[in-house]
């Protein structure tokens, strides 16, 4: 990662800008169901089981500005909300988005968070129009390059 | 109904509050179905955007395909072959969406 940063210095312009978006380790992804706009439901999302991988990714670009690579300007904290009709429309979505790094979950975070899904639906089926949405907690950083 | 991601526009937003991307040249890495590009390309110079994954970069030429425009290039490669292909100081903007993790 922290080579992939320093090619992205080098094609950068010297006084262009780097923004670098990432989901949050915290607060961890949730599902949420709002019913006319009252909040019905909301639990983090139990297969959230790539904690290492952002930090690793944070690490890097901690590494890249402690040595002078790049210069942290300023981060914005937002939520990446997907909305779906139904558990079946979401997870669908959610197994073509990760596609290109399918997701090998443990065992038993597999089937908390199916149980979570089918506690959802359930919810879902007994109430007439609910928004299911899943909510990503994400920072975006702007930093720029440094040490020509 | 179908998926809708980010209605809200708050990456967007956040986006646009960090940088000026107006008559920039930009890079995105990690461009997906484009649905970010989407958002913020109006108004750049042009943007590159590079997707190593088949599946995705394939929904983001059929959108490109339904609504052409010159100002939007993806391209089906990994940074590792872009960056080899590609000589230094070319962009004004990068942007790591989602991809450094």
């Amino acid at each position: 990662m922290v080579h992939a940063l320093e090619e992205v210095h080098r094609l950068l312009k010297p006084d262009g800008t780097l923004i670098e978006i990432h989901p949050s380790v915290e607060p961890p992804p949730f599902v949420e169901v709002r019913t006319t706009g009252e909040l019905s439901f909301s639990e983090d999302d139990p297969g959230f089981d790539y904690v290492d991988d952002l930090r690793d990714a944070e690490a890097a670009v901690a590494t890249v500005t402690e040595r002078g690579v790049f210069a942290f300007e300023d981060r914005r904290r937002f939520e990446l909300r997907t909305h779906a009709a139904s558990v079946e429309e979401l997870r669908d979505h959610q197994v073509v988005a990760d596609a290109y790094d399918p997701p090998q979950k443990e065992e038993e975070l597999a089937r908390r968070q199916d149980e979570m899904y089918a506690r959802v639906n359930d919810l879902l089926g007994r109430t007439s129009g609910a928004d299911l949405v899943y909510v990503e907690p994400a920072t975006m950083s702007r930093l720029t390059p440094r040490l020509r | 109904m179908t998926i809708r991601i980010d209605p809200e526009g708050n990456e967007t937003a956040a986006l646009h509050e960090l940088v000026d991307l107006n008559g920039r040249e930009v890079l995105e890495i990690g461009s997906g179905d484009g649905r970010l590009t989407w958002r913020y390309a109006d108004g750049t110079s042009h943007v590159t955007a590079i997707e190593p994954f088949a599946g995705s970069f394939a929904r983001a030429s059929q959108r490109l395909a339904e609504a052409p425009t010159d100002r939007i290039e993806f391209r089906n490669v990994s940074f590792e072959a872009f960056a080899a292909g590609s000589d230094a100081d070319v962009f004004d903007v990068t942007l790591l969406s989602w991809s450094l993790c």
